[in-house]
């Protein structure tokens, strides 16, 4: 079996933790315009995971994200990092965002030693890192340009170098290729997925696309609709697979059916409570 | 490099060159408007070849409004030298100005970054910019006196709210997503003001400084208006009480070449500081 269901938050899981996410809830404003967006949700990544959360739109999944990066705090429950409980944003957990993220002022090189720098590097060690890093995802070349003439694909290239340059124990990806076009995202996905295997990161990947969980990940959650809570959670092994068309094997279908099933009662929901406000 | 990106570059090529191309039939179009603004001028005042349309009362030929200045280099007017009343006018300008940006600019920044700051200073300053501020020329006379003070005072009152408020939106217009990358990336208070807010911040205070330099001008007639015996605008506003209206010209050009070069200098400042203006 390619894909198989497994319970995530297990105490074994748990006890050999890198993320683990107890009880989280959060809940947006207050009385009886509060929201919830996240409903009690249990997760635990171990080290060397690269763990794709799917969900409907509006399921809290970038919550879920912007708690464990530390941009929101917790309603409820406690995110907790290598031992310790996460308290705002640091260096130790890199973050790539959709697009917009990139200081436009700055030129690329000086975009991707901007972190080494903040965390206190010598000027010609953090381009030195840099540079090495840019040449590593390809960008080699561009170093002197600015982020704004890139296309998407590079600027977000850029981005993943930025989050790398300073060797986080995690890295948090918010939907990184939704914005690219399909040969883009299919070109870059397989990047990653080498660039993964080599390095061994753990990763946290925020996704609406049921084939890049597949083709990405090693552990899937789907979510629910709003408030988002972990409705099933798949050990994947795709991403195993040296073949990189393996997204056309019929294996890989039947697992996108699987999920899919799940999904679709949940972005119905979500579809509801759309035309509700 | 993949394929895509490749051809992504290629058409951000094409894209430069036609944008040139555009570029020059615009300065083209544009010198164009000038030219027949000018020869539409001569036409109706006759340029001394055939009988004026309009009296020269009303309107001096160019080349009157020309030989006009040329009289007050030498003679100057009323007294002083031209090149005094150029000097006291834009002394009062640059002065109030200056001040504006130098003071506002960074009272903008703690407006947009700190929100007690925000709570006790934005009403107040909001409140008082809806407020005419030549109504205010009277209590200004008698509160700072007849002397440069007062009009530097009343330059400065329209131009300040409008740069700190300009300041301030930048800041609070600064996409949430930057900060919050610069603060995953390790960076501190200090580092996510100086790299990132402030760069942010740079497109929005210079908009809203090109905008106060035409109310500066417009305030400068104003503060000449009374209580004064030099500066350019006030050089105009005495000729017409004699009809000189060349002299009116004369003052008028160069208060509009004032206002303009600056326009054009803190463009171009713009242009070469904040390269990335328009992309977000």
């Amino acid at each position: 079996m390619m894909i198989e269901r497994i319970e995530l938050a297990t105490p074994d899981r748990r006890a050999g933790s890198k993320l683990n996410l107890e009880g989280l809830t959060k809940t947006f404003g207050a009385g009886a315009e509060a929201v919830q967006a996240l409903a009690p949700t249990d997760i635990a990544v171990t080290e060397g995971e690269f763990l794709a959360i799917v969900g409907p739109s509006g399921c809290g999944k970038t919550t879920l994200l912007n708690i464990v990066a530390g941009f929101e705090t917790p309603s409820g429950g406690c995110a907790v990092l290598d031992g310790r409980p996460i308290e705002g944003p640091g260096s130790e957990r890199g973050v790539v965002f959709q697009q917009g993220a990139l200081f436009n002022w700055m030129s690329v090189l000086e975009n991707v030693a901007f972190g080494p720098r903040a965390c206190g590097v010598a000027p010609d060690a953090a381009r030195e890192s840099a540079q090495a890093m840019l040449e590593k995802v390809g960008l080699g070349g561009f170093v002197e340009n600015y982020p704004y003439q890139l296309s998407g694909g590079m600027q977000q290239r850029v981005g993943i170098a930025r989050a790398l340059v300073n060797d986080p124990a995690i890295l948090l990806m918010d939907e990184p290729f939704a914005a690219l076009d399909q040969q883009t995202r299919e070109l870059l996905q397989e990047e990653v997925r080498g660039m993964w295997r080599e390095t061994g990161k753990t990763v946290l990947w925020i996704t609406h696309s049921i084939e890049e969980a597949l083709f990405l990940a090693s552990h899937i959650v789907v979510m629910t609709a709003r408030p988002g809570r972990v409705k099933a959670a798949f050990r994947c092994r795709f991403s195993e697979s040296p073949d990189l068309l393996v997204a056309s094997t019929p294996e890989f279908t039947a697992a996108k059916r699987e999920i899919l099933g799940l999904l679709r009662s949940e972005s119905e929901a979500a579809q509801r409570q759309e035309s509700m406000i | 490099m993949s394929r895509t990106d490749i051809l992504a570059e290629g058409e951000a090529y094409d894209a430069g060159t036609t944008e040139r191309k555009a570029t020059r039939r615009d300065r083209w179009l544009t010198g164009t408007t000038f030219l027949a603004f000018f020869l539409v001028w001569v036409g109706v005042t006759g340029a001394g070849h055939w009988p004026p349309l309009i009296r020269p009362i009303f309107l001096p030929s160019p080349l009157a409004v020309w030989q006009a200045f040329l009289a007050l280099l030498e003679h100057g007017y009323q007294g002083n030298s031209l090149w005094y009343h150029v000097g006291i006018s834009f002394y009062r300008f640059a002065f109030a100005f200056s001040s504006c940006v130098l003071i506002g600019v960074p009272l903008g920044l703690l407006l947009g970054m700190n929100r007690t700051a925000r709570a006790i200073l934005e009403p107040p300053i909001q409140a008082i910019r809806p407020i005419p501020k030549l109504a205010l020329l009277p209590l200004f006379l008698i509160w700072f006196g007849i002397g440069n003070t007062s009009k530097i005072i009343i330059i400065a009152a329209p131009v300040f709210p409008l740069i700190v408020i300009a300041a301030m939106q930048a800041v609070r217009s600064v996409s949430t997503k930057k900060i919050q990358a610069a603060r995953c990336l390790g960076a501190g208070n200090w580092t996510v003001f100086s790299r990132v807010v402030l760069p942010a911040c740079l497109p929005g205070i210079f908009t809203g400084i090109r905008m106060a330099i035409s109310i500066a001008v417009t305030m400068l007639v104003a503060a000449e208006l009374t209580a004064t015996s030099d500066g350019i605008a006030w050089m105009s506003l005495t000729a017409a009480e004699f009809l000189s209206t060349d002299i009116v010209l004369v003052g008028v050009v160069i208060m509009a070449v004032l206002g303009f070069s600056l326009d054009r200098m803190i463009r171009a400042i713009e242009l070469r500081i904040v390269h990335w203006s328009g992309h977000e």
